[in-house]
């Protein structure tokens, strides 16, 4: 039963990539899709190239302790989202609805604020240490 | 070489590969180059189970919402007008697991990142086809998210188009997935419960990552979500700023129609047409409806709209309630100038021909001088400044 499952799943999940390379590749709109495999290969290239590599060198040399690397996690998570917001913020085509929020003070606001949190996490990590050190030895 | 690839030469894929000379095996290849304990197959599954909710629940809200777009002949009588939010709430839902994919996808490609450089590189035809398979879910999933976050902010700087791509780059990606989930289900059972004791470390990192996507989607999910609303930081919209208290899609000076025509008149075409002019409207009887504006991009808002029903636009021209409706707009061009209604939505006592949003007469950006509103649909086919009705 498990092994109908698993080989069913296997099934559909190649007839599903046939089945998106076949629309990629026919579809009348995507008159090169070159451009798309050029830019799914970069993304990839960037990503596995550059930025997890550059993640690791920091999670290894720089970001000591678990309260720093939590904060660096979810700066790198705002970044990745809110980023292109701070960039486009302004570019709206003329319709003022569009990117109507001030991004870059919000972003620098929530980077302050989160390492707030963090810090304040710290803090309470060090001073229950402490105390615990304190506690021990008698 | 493990039990799976010890019976050579039975099936072609599990034709063994030679392991190349050692020499070339340096930098990230050596053994140990990774020095996080995290890199190890629970935390892959804590992440990666999380990360495949959210891909499939964006995939199947996202094929939803294509269908709604553009139904093809077999479904188009069968979409249903109710309920009134759903749409809202699964193209809601389609943005929101796609930004908090983000974090997660991040977290699961860096616990995984060694394996890029195992070693050999390919042990056999299907471990190497199952490495490529491996490339396409990852590269295809990294473009989808991109493409995806930059279209809720109208930015496009590649040089396809973006809802092509998205839509068949979305089949590419899940069949990726699933062949993965397959592959990997006996390696995902061994480590589907955790084993005591747990790693601390790795409790951190899932506490970590388990906040990303509580920030990121806090901050941007009051696009659609009212009581996140004074949260929202880094969506491109918020559902109360615009003209009337309403963002705008696209506005009347991008369309061309920022003053409507001496002499507008609604043309209702059926078994027997006639042409209305606003006054003939406004002495029709008027109805008001609370009903959401839930754009494709993400973001929804709801408002009080008012003016005359479709289905009694319809019924005056003799169309049977079965009939569909296409709606033509006074903008020039545009991909959906002109729209189609199913019938459900259209004989729906909800579905207004507005004049009127939260008791004003309509602005030029939301229509001026008549738009139509109806549950349960994509905010593109909500069409504006309309000019003609035709029962189909």
């Amino acid at each position: 039963m498990a092994r109908l499952l698993r080989t069913a799943t296997a099934v559909a999940g190649l007839a599903l990539m046939a089945y998106g390379l076949y629309g990629l590749l026919n579809d009348r709109y995507i008159t090169d899709p070159l451009d798309v495999l050029v830019w799914a290969v970069g993304g990839l290239v960037l990503h596995d190239g550059l930025w997890v590599p550059l993640v690791c060198l920091a999670g290894a040399r720089f970001a000591r302790g678990p309260v720093l690397r939590a904060w660096l996690i979810i700066a790198a998570a705002l970044t990745a989202v809110g980023l292109p917001a701070v960039l486009r913020a302004g570019d709206d085509h003329g319709n003022p609805t569009l990117l109507p929020l001030p991004y870059l003070r919000d972003y620098l606001l929530t980077l302050a604020a989160t390492a707030a949190v963090a810090l304040l996490g710290a803090v309470a990590v060090a001073v229950r240490r402490r105390r615990r050190r304190r506690a021990g030895p008698e | 070489m493990d039990d799976e690839h010890s019976a050579p030469h039975r099936r072609p894929y599990a034709l063994p590969l030679p392991t190349p000379p050692e020499v070339l095996r340096r930098g990230p290849l050596r053994e140990g180059a990774f020095s996080s304990a995290l890199h190890e197959p629970r935390t892959a599954v804590v992440t990666g189970r999380l990360l495949g909710a959210a891909l499939l629940t964006c995939f199947l809200t996202g094929l939803l919402s294509h269908l709604l777009q553009e139904p093809p002949t077999w479904l188009r009588d069968h979409l249903p007008s109710r309920p009134v939010d759903g749409y809202r709430v699964t193209q809601g839902l389609h943005v929101i697991t796609g930004i908090a994919a983000v974090p997660l996808l991040g977290a699961k490609l860096w616990t995984v990142y060694p394996r890029l450089f195992e070693w050999p590189p390919a042990r056999s035809v299907a471990h190497a086809l199952e490495r490529l398979g491996i490339a396409v879910l990852v590269g295809s999933t990294l473009l989808e998210l991109f493409t995806g976050l930059l279209n809720t902010l109208q930015w496009y700087p590649w040089p396809f188009p973006f809802r092509q791509t998205h839509f068949w780059l979305g089949w590419l990606a899940v069949g990726g997935l699933l062949l993965h989930i397959a592959v990997k289900a006996p390696l995902t059972a061994r480590h589907w419960r955790r084993r005591r004791p747990g790693l601390a470390q790795r409790r951190a990192f899932l506490g970590a990552v388990t906040a990303s996507v509580a920030v990121v989607t806090l901050t941007t999910a009051g696009q659609t979500v009212p009581r996140l609303r004074a949260l929202t930081l880094f969506a491109p919209r918020r559902p109360d700023i615009g003209p009337q208290g309403l963002p705008v899609n696209r506005t009347a000076a991008q369309a061309g129609t920022g003053t409507t025509p001496a002499g507008w008149r609604l043309t209702v075409h059926g078994p027997r047409p006639y042409e209305l002019t606003m006054d003939d409207l406004l002495a029709m009887p008027q109805y008001e409806a609370e009903l959401p504006i839930a754009c494709v991009e993400g973001w929804s808002a709801s408002a009080r709209w008012g003016g005359v029903r479709v289905a009694d636009l319809l019924a005056r021209a003799g169309a049977p309630p079965t009939a569909r409706v296409r709606v033509t707009s006074l903008e020039a061009d545009g991909p959906y100038r002109v729209t189609e209604m199913p019938a459900a939505h259209a004989r729906d006592p909800l579905t207004l021909l507005a004049l009127r949003v939260n008791g004003e007469t309509l602005l030029p950006d939301h229509g001026h001088p008549a738009r139509i509103i109806a549950p349960n649909r994509p905010g593109v086919l909500q069409t504006k400044w309309v000019t003609r009705l035709e029962a189909l």
